[in-house]
């Protein structure tokens, strides 16, 4: 145990998180060459794409120091993203220190602060390294300063390196070997083991990801999962080294996975505790939390055709993404569908990229929605994640609204604009301080603020410096109402949204604006109108198409006015009816998009 | 089975300049025409056209192009002496011809090659506007086609003209459309322009009035037709009482006619009820090879599901509408086939059906397009 470092790595995207770890497997001599793929630890292709780590994976490596003694390194990799926030605390817990990578030119992001914060207080030793000391940009004394006065770290005896060129990794080798700790836990005293992440192998089914905290856990023990009770048979132990590679058991201390006959993702949630059915430990790791989906879409197939294709293929994303939820979902407009629910933003966006790609399906994603807690005037409380479910006005005692505590991190230059930014969004200054030239803002948002548009907000108005983290409060109460969209006085369930009664005109009007630029010119006159109740707030008109008829046919040739029809056709097709209108698919995104035009 | 009436459709594909806007199969002369070569070939081609529909008489002849006035008259006469006995009684032969291209004497010439009926490619009278859309001739070279149109004895005359060209206002369209009618001609032929694919217009799209100004063009131009006695028999189409083209009505009646020319398109009905179409060589060069001229390109059959939108792409088209038996004895089906779609047509307010006859309502007209999608056979074989 004394010769086991666990680790990770925090960074912000592109500050080189993933060519550190390459060059820490590489320099371990854990991979051929021919092996090492560019940026091993992530796995999936969307993350690669992206720069961005969705699963938390682990790579143990053996690691011969200067003292002689052969170490044992378990990085663990954490996701890089405000969405999972939970996913990373399960990361770090099962850590002793962290590296703190920062690039040299670009300096900290508040990312990379949120997540050392939470490193800070669960008592891991930080070490602070400075990556891209290759670049001519790098200006290591400014971001040195800037760890000390943002993050508040000792600096000292920082490392600098460069993980592409390999500079300074052999230093950083033997730093983690001398500073970071080794884990503490009683070998003989009941086992414990953290969750740390859990996913599905079609041939293994459930592959969980742990942390032994005392005891050992060895093939064929029989475990029981803390919260659910339920006990399974161990198949097989090991590590990833970082090729899966079976042992007898892991060891107190030890990061490594375990297959036992799991057969669903549900059946090992992240955070959760294994022990043992025979000789249980008497109380679990700390920490553990159900996580809630805190944005939903209505997610309905393009073609009707689709669904049975949708309904599986959410099933299979499923069984890897236990924080996806979703139920069937009847949209007058739109058809049969999901009702999806999501970490955040990223995650329906990974979400819908995936299904796409992978599963080649042809979605209309309605605007996303925050789960709203009502009191009903007969004492209830409801959760709602759907506007249409929103009660009648006067079934409604109390709308109440989520809040996060956002916290920005923005260069002193643009920080009016920030202040602006979030001003508008309804936000509530919290606290304000300058750390070197940057100032770190702290703001009370409404969460249906945030899903729309502010982090691309946040970043235009920043020229893309100003960072961003979050976490959720509190459920208020708050002046709400349901914006209904009514074309040819038809309601069109998918455009409603739920808005702050005094933005009514101002949404209802960028609604209608909108929709007007987006749905096409039709036999008739179309009237579209935004409503909160009975109430007209807003309303546009899309004139009526004066023709649509070929000016010339003589009948020789006609199939090229055939092809015309056919092609008219189909591009109706594409577009769902509403009563007799016509609606491009846009129309649905739309709502997403009132706010661009500030 | 009665077969439906016969027309002649003869395609002259040259053009001194093609016009930017134009999609038809029409080539730019470059040196000479290949008058006796193209006339040869069309001559062969006509006579295995004639044995394709033994015994019917060609009831019209449409000479149209590419400049068909570009042929002299003498190879014009060859073709219609060939036709000799074919022709049927008070036949209507018409014959496109651009300003430009023609004067008097080629007028007589044609009258005397048996030409009854001229149309005539005016487009508009205004120089700058038909700069733009690439024409060859001027304003009063247009003014003057018709009147050598007139000189040269013509009774039956058609003139084409364009609106909603590039930068073209209302009151110019109106004044097109005024001039036609001081050139006391009986027939206009007032469409829309339209950017077709392949044309240089499609690719490099000039700057074209909104719908709304067309629109306004339109309708201005037609109530100072109308204002002439002028009726809009057809979506694109006005005549004085009984000046209508008859070979166009034909088409639009879904009736049968022969195709000679390069490219050209024929459709014919064969007494055991089959309806088959098919079209000849489109370049001319290819044409003129020996054994080409009578061979078809292409040639098939057109299946039952298709033809109810066949026939109501063209007689949906007339103002007058069609009658069901018209309907049923075109295609050999029956009328009930269409029963519920012109029923929610009707429903809609898009069709009127009264009797026998079934029309577009005035929506149903300016929305034709929208109509025929509903007659689209949901399953292409």
């Amino acid at each position: 145990m004394k010769r086991i470092r666990n680790f990770s790595i925090i960074a912000h995207i592109d500050h080189g998180k993933s060519t550190l770890a390459d060059r820490l497997i590489e320099r371990c001599g854990a991979l051929t060459d021919r092996e090492m793929s560019e940026q091993v630890l992530d796995s999936m292709d969307l993350e690669r794409e992206r720069g961005i780590t969705i699963k938390a994976q682990s790579v143990a490596l053996r690691y011969t120091a200067q003292d002689g003694d052969t170490y044992q390194l378990n990085i663990i990799d954490t996701p890089g993203h405000v969405d999972f926030s939970y996913e990373v605390s399960r990361s770090l817990a099962a850590c002793e220190g962290a590296l703190l990578v920062v690039d040299a030119s670009q300096g900290v992001e508040a990312q990379s602060v949120a997540n050392c914060y939470t490193a800070v207080d669960q008592g891991l030793e930080i070490l602070p390294v400075l990556n891209k000391i290759d670049l001519p940009a790098a200006d290591p004394e400014r971001v040195r300063q800037q760890i000390e006065e943002i993050i508040g770290l000792e600096t000292e005896g920082m490392l600098k390196i460069s993980a592409k060129t390999g500079e300074g990794v052999d230093d950083l080798l033997e730093a983690l070997v001398q500073r970071i700790p080794a884990p503490v836990g009683e070998p003989d005293a009941p086992l414990k083991a953290l969750i740390m992440d859990s996913w599905f192998d079609n041939y293994l089914g459930v592959v969980c990801l742990v942390r032994i905290y005392n005891g050992q856990l060895g093939k064929g023990d029989r475990i029981q999962v803390w919260s659910t009770k339920r006990e399974f048979q161990v198949d097989q132990v090991g590590i990833f080294s970082p090729k899966k590679t079976p042992l007898a058991a892991l060891n107190t201390g030890e990061v490594g996975y375990v297959v036992a006959g799991i057969k669903d993702i549900d059946g090992a949630p992240v955070g959760d505790t294994l022990t043992h059915v025979q000789r249980p430990c008497t109380e679990r790791v700390p920490g553990f939390k159900v996580v809630q989906p805190r944005v939903f879409a209505g997610m309905f197939p393009v073609s009707s055709d689709d669904y049975e294709n949708f309904r599986d293929a959410l099933a299979k994303l499923r069984l890897n993404d236990a924080s996806l939820q979703y139920e069937p979902e009847n949209s007058q407009a739109l058809g049969f569908g999901f009702r999806c629910g999501f970490l955040g933003m990223l995650h329906m966006e990974i979400v819908q990229e995936r299904l796409e790609r992978e599963y080649n399906l042809d979605l209309i994603t309605t605007a996303p929605t925050v789960v709203y807690e009502v009191l009903t005037t007969r004492g209830g409380l409801l959760s709602i994640s759907n506007p249409t479910a929103l009660p009648p006005g006067n079934e409604v005692e109390e709308i109440r609204e989520p809040i996060i505590q956002a916290n920005i991190l923005v260069p002193q230059e643009f920080v009016g604009n920030v202040i602006a930014l979030c001003e508008e969004k309804r936000g509530d200054q919290k606290d304000m301080q300058f750390v070197g030239q940057q100032i770190a803002l702290t703001y009370e948002l409404p969460l249906s603020e945030v899903v729309l548009d502010f982090f691309d907000r946040l970043k235009s108005s920043s020229r893309g410096f100003a960072s961003f983290d979050y976490e959720f409060l509190r459920f208020q109460a708050a002046n709400l109402a349901r914006l209904d969209v009514l074309i040819n006085g038809e309601k069109v369930d998918a455009l409603a949204v739920i808005i702050h009664r005094e933005d009514a005109h101002r949404r209802g009007r960028e609604l209608t604006d909108r929709l007007k630029e987006i749905i096409p010119r039709q036999m008739f006159e179309v009237a579209i109108q935004a409503a909160i109740g009975n109430q007209i707030v807003a309303r546009s008109t899309v004139k009526a198409l004066r023709k649509n008829v070929t000016a010339k046919c003589y009948g020789g040739d006609i199939s090229r006015k055939r092809k015309l029809l056919e092609k008219q056709k189909a591009g109706k097709k594409r577009m769902k009816q509403v009563g007799k209108v016509d609606i491009p698919q846009e129309a649905f995104l739309s709502v997403l998009q009132v706010d661009n035009k500030s | 089975m009665a077969p439906p009436p016969l027309g002649l459709y003869v395609h002259l594909p040259w053009c001194v300049r093609k016009c930017p806007y134009c999609d038809f199969n029409s080539h730019e002369t470059r040196g000479a025409v290949p008058v006796e070569a193209y006339t040869d070939a069309l001559l062969l081609d006509l006579d295995r056209e004639l044995a394709r529909a033994p015994g019917r008489p060609v009831e019209s002849v449409f000479i149209g192009g590419g400049t068909p006035s570009l042929f002299p008259p003498e190879a014009v006469a060859r073709i219609l002496d060939r036709l000799g006995s074919r022709l049927g009684d008070a036949p209507e032969i018409t014959l496109e011809a651009n300003p430009g291209t023609v004067d008097e004497a080629r007028f007589s010439g044609f009258r005397l090659a048996g030409i009854n009926r001229l149309s005539i490619g005016v487009q508009s009278f205004q120089p700058q506007l038909l700069q733009r859309i690439g024409r060859i001739h001027d304003g009063a070279e247009a003014r003057r086609a018709a009147e050598a149109a007139h000189a040269a004895g013509f009774e039956r005359i058609n003139l084409d003209l364009m609106f909603g060209l590039p930068g073209q206002t209302v009151a110019q369209a109106v004044a097109d459309a005024r001039i036609a009618m001081e050139l006391q001609v009986a027939h206009v032929s007032h469409y829309q322009l339209t950017l077709e694919p392949n044309t240089v217009f499609y690719s490099r799209p000039p700057t074209l009035p909104d719908d709304d100004l067309a629109w306004e063009m339109q309708n201005s131009c037609g109530t100072l037709l109308h204002g002439y006695g002028l009726h809009r028999y057809e979506i694109s189409a006005w005549a004085r009482p009984g000046e209508a083209c008859r070979h166009n009505l034909n088409y639009w009646g879904y009736g049968d006619y022969l195709g000679i020319g390069a490219g050209a398109h024929g459709k014919l009905t064969h007494p055991n009820g089959q309806v088959i179409r098919y079209r000849k060589v489109r370049v001319p060069a290819a044409y003129m090879r020996p054994g080409t001229a009578t061979r078809d390109a292409a040639c098939w059959e057109v299946p039952e599901a298709e033809r109810p939108l066949e026939f109501l792409m063209n007689a949906l088209r007339l103002q007058q509408g069609f009658t069901m038996s018209l309907f049923e004895s075109r295609t050999g089906l029956d009328g009930a086939c269409m029963r519920d779609s012109l029923a929610t047509l009707e429903a809609e307010g898009l069709l009127r059906c009264e009797g026998e006859t079934i029309r577009t309502s005035r929506l149903g007209m300016n929305h034709l397009d929208s109509v025929l999608q509903r007659f689209l056979p949901e399953a292409v074989s």
